[in-house]
């Protein structure tokens, strides 16, 4: 069969950016594939998606050179009317790219913009509402969906024109944890759809690495078209199953959970829990918060504690609270009933005054940023913390959150993931023992959250405190002490990490699964001889 | 009732109130307005909502009285006098304060009264039917303005949802809050307004309906060259009455080469409808009653008659009233006609889905 996309030596630079993007980029997909495009941030991932429909170079400009071919058209010079028969684009952001008022009007915008028939409309229309299950959404509004089902409303919007490629640039990367399973769950069953190729960029690899029949490994602008066994012995970050069965050299390399345990089975593998902090004084304490919006009952009773050198995990689905607790415990919402304590005190009432002592960051802090340089970006916390603010405090910030190098750059020219350690440095520059934080691990790469994982560890290591709202089971493991689980406003349980992170506890890591005894990599004891 | 009719409704009240001066005929067009605004169903949030428009028309009223007022004004009937500076002559005859007579406040009133006309039916309008309804029953010529204007409310809620984060993020940071605080949150906020558009047109862009090949030259230069064809037409008209034949032919023709670039701006972009909205008998009906009381008054006024026209300043004398103006004035009120017979199903929905059932699935 002929390859359905060929790029042949591609290098790109987008417009005023010296370096490429893309450098001699040359790959073929073939037709009904479904192939995975991994590799950090600001890797070239999402400019390399962008030459399949001419978005680079035809939307973003810039100097090109290569060819390209898809499905018997050129997209660097078609028009992007007849691009968008063939090939099919969905974006990380739900709420920038849609532009009807409800499912089905959004559904069949491309199509009526395409000139399709009525009669036929309406066959496609139902079938991808049964193929993506969102056949209950057909007359909701965009606006009140969630973000998972928003996404499965944008791919079934571009499959609306019958596409033969798919390409999805991190689409559950802004989604919570379910929405996140939906979309790829999603993913899985167009698999099987006739000779539609699927081209995905993902940060989540657990369940998209064993069903890949291909992978695209994309590092500092340069990419190569792998078998998935391949690609995951050089891929950066790969799921801890896979890094597991890498680190002890076992080949082939199992991908999928159930491939490592059989691999692994007879070895006899140890394991050395992670000494953690003893906990130290009381720093914060919620006692039976009960949180309420008009009629509804966002919190009920709610009791947390949070000593020194405690890093509490707190999980749960979408809507059951943990951004409600937040936004209690920093004073943004007053309860109906209950009390915050700070150290046995009871904690002051505005947002300022207990940020000063318990710094919250908001999901998507790096909305905030608005000044010239990083080091303004921090000198304003300190400022509005009477704190001193001179250059000696500014790089002793910037060094404990390992910014120093970008302290003279402008925030808006940094990369996504920098914007985000920029962010929450500046929310809380001015040293608070308790930190919260609400899905700091949204949108992160594997080294982002290492970063994260480190600075906690370090702010518990030196008697500090953090509660971490994240949906993230696996960069959980890194850093927390103990899990708390939020349901429909109440605790469902509270355990220490090692119990919570186990085989048998309610929310098992990879390494859990395959070594008895630890939670995360480092805790497998790797025999000397592999 | 169909996107079509409100539009048709809403232009019809525009010229109706911009066409009398007559206080009674207002009157009764603003309460025929009114009357539609309270029978008109309010499907979800308009943009801006019913009542910040009547709050606003409303003190746009007081508004006008009030500088009237203050600016003083001629008129034989002075009901009390406002102690003010005397300006110089120099400033162009300004004034502050001084007398106050009835017939500059009557002036001012009337003035408000067409104001708040529109005002309130744009708000009937703007309440009844959502944008995103608008654009599907756009004319295809039409298409691409009607796209930007969508995209622009599509945008606009999200951009009031960043401003409110990011004060709660300053809060966060131990910012004081106070007006100083304004460019720390209005910078982010329209950052990060412009980089979502940016976003959506790219989303836009890969989906195939960022841009229509643009339009062949010649009906561009057709839509162009009507413009200054009205403009002579209309001067022709009113400046020198000895010839109006050659204004109305020109008038024509403008027409004519409009037509010609709506057919070919209509076919450059080949799009279909999945469910278009039929206009039923009776809204093609309330149409026609829409075009000929706004052409009825219209007509009365160029001509002269009915009494449309009314100055206060000559000795405030009672406007008239004759009944083929009042008659048309208040027919403006056929919405209510149609709201009353059918109260407005939520939506269309229970309509809409007994269509789908009525096809046999494929």
């Amino acid at each position: 069969m002929s390859p359905l996309a060929v790029l042949e030596g591609v290098t790109y630079a987008y417009p005023g950016s010296p370096r490429p993007a893309l450098e001699g980029v040359s790959l073929a997909i073939e037709p009904g594939s479904l192939v995975l495009a991994a590799g950090p941030s600001a890797s070239g991932k999402s400019t390399l998606l962008r030459l399949f429909n001419g978005l680079v170079p035809q939307f973003h400009g810039g100097r090109i050179s290569g060819s390209a071919r898809v499905a018997g058209l050129d997209p660097f010079a078609a028009p992007a009317r007849r691009m968008a028969l063939e090939v099919g684009m969905v974006f990380q952001e739900p709420e920038a790219q849609t532009i009807a008022e409800t499912v089905q009007e959004e559904i069949v915008f491309g199509m009526e913009q395409q000139g399709i028939a009525p009669a036929e409309m309406r066959r496609r229309l139902e079938r991808l509402l049964a193929e993506l299950g969102i056949e209950h959404l057909r007359r909701r509004r965009l606006s009140t969906l969630s973000g998972g089902e928003r996404q499965r409303v944008a791919i079934a919007a571009v499959l609306a024109l019958e596409p033969r490629l798919l390409v999805l640039d991190e689409p559950t990367s802004q989604l919570d944890g379910d929405g996140a399973e939906a979309v790829i769950g999603a993913l899985e069953g167009l698999r099987r759809r006739g000779d539609l190729a699927i081209i995905v960029a993902e940060h989540r690899l657990e369940r998209l690495l064993p069903r890949a029949d291909a992978v695209i490994a994309v590092e500092a602008g340069r990419a190569a078209l792998l078998p998935p066994g391949e690609a995951a012995a050089v891929l950066r970050s790969v799921p801890p199953a896979v890094e597991l069965a890498r680190r002890l050299g076992l080949r082939p390399l199992p991908l999928a959970l159930a491939a490592a345990a059989a691999a692994l089975r007879g070895r006899d593998l140890a394991a050395a829990p992670r000494p953690l902090p003893a906990p130290g004084a009381e720093l914060l304490r919620a006692d039976g918060l009960t949180v309420r919006y008009g009629a509804a009952e966002a919190l009920r009773g709610v009791t947390v504690t949070l000593r020194e050198g405690e890093v509490v995990a707190l999980v749960g689905p979408n809507g059951s609270g943990k951004s409600t607790l937040f936004r209690a415990l920093a004073g943004l919402v007053q309860p109906a009933a209950g009390a915050v304590r700070f150290g046995g005190a009871p904690a002051p009432r505005g947002p300022r005054e207990r940020t000063a002592r318990a710094g919250l960051v908001p999901q998507d802090p790096a909305l905030a940023l608005y000044q010239e340089s990083v080091a303004a970006e921090l000198a304003e916390t300190l400022r509005h913390r009477g704190l001193p603010r001179g250059r000696a405090e500014i790089e002793a910030a910037a060094q404990a959150w390992t910014i120093d190098g970008l302290l003279d750059r402008d925030p808006r020219d940094l990369s996504v993931g920098q914007q985000q350690r920029v962010a929450i440095a500046a929310m809380l520059a001015h040293g608070p023992r308790t930190w919260l934080m609400d899905e700091p691990t949204r949108g992160m790469d594997g080294p982002a959250k290492a970063w994260l994982a480190a600075r906690l560890r370090e702010h518990a290591a030196a008697g500090g405190a953090a509660i971490v709202a994240t949906h993230d089971i696996e960069a959980a493991a890194q850093f927390a002490t103990r899990v708390i689980g939020l349901r429909a406003g109440e605790i469902a349980f509270d355990l220490p990490a090692a119990r919570a992170f186990a085989a048998d506890g309610p929310l098992p890591t990879q390494v859990a699964q395959l070594v008895p005894g630890a939670v995360t990599l480092e805790e497998v004891a790797i025999p000397c001889a592999a | 009732m169909h996107p079509a009719s409100w539009v048709g409704w809403v232009l019809a009240v525009m010229v109706a109130a911009l066409a009398t001066t007559n206080p009674f005929y207002l009157a009764v067009i603003l309460l025929a307005v009114v009357l539609v605004a309270v029978l008109a169903p309010r499907e979800g949030p308009g943009v801006i909502s019913f009542r910040a428009l009547a709050v606003f028309g409303v003190v746009m009223f007081a508004l006008s009285l009030g500088i009237a007022a203050i600016n003083g004004s001629y008129g034989d009937h002075i009901l009390f006098t406002i102690p003010g500076p005397e300006v110089p002559r120099w400033l162009g005859g300004l004034r502050l304060g001084g007398p106050v007579s009835a017939e500059g406040l009557a002036g001012a009133a009337i003035r408000g009264l067409a104001i708040l006309c529109i005002l309130f039916a744009y708000g009937v309008f703007n309440g009844a039917v959502s944008p995103h309804r608008v654009l599907r029953s756009t004319p295809a010529a039409l298409f691409q303005a009607s796209l930007v204007v969508t995209v622009g409310l599509t945008l606009l809620p999200s951009s009031v949802e960043d401003l409110r984060r990011v004060r709660e993020m300053r809060a966060l940071r131990g910012a004081p809050g106070g007006w100083r605080e304004l460019p720390a949150l209005v910078v982010p906020a329209i950052v990060g307004g412009l980089e979502r558009s940016l976003r959506l047109a790219e989303a836009m862009e890969a989906r195939g309906y960022g841009a229509s090949p643009p339009l062949a030259l010649a009906p561009r230069l057709a839509a162009a060259a009507s413009a200054p064809l009205l403009i002579a037409a209309a001067w022709l008209w009113f400046y020198e009455t000895g010839w109006r034949p050659l204004a109305a032919l020109l008038a024509f023709a403008a027409a004519a080469l409009l037509w010609w670039w709506w057919r070919a701006a209509s076919r450059a972009r080949a799009v279909s409808r999945f469910d278009r909205e039929p206009l039923p008998a009776a809204e093609r009906a309330g149409l026609l009653v829409a075009a000929a009381s706004a052409l009825g008054l219209l007509a009365l006024r160029l001509t002269g008659r009915g009494a449309l026209t009314y100055n206060p300043f000559a000795g405030l004398p009672l406007p008239g009233f004759e009944p083929l103006p009042a008659l048309l004035a208040a027919a403006l009120a056929w919405p209510a006609v149609l709201l009353i017979a059918r109260p407005a199903p939520a939506r269309g929905a229970a309509e809409r889905d007994s269509r789908l059932a009525a096809e046999p699935a494929p």
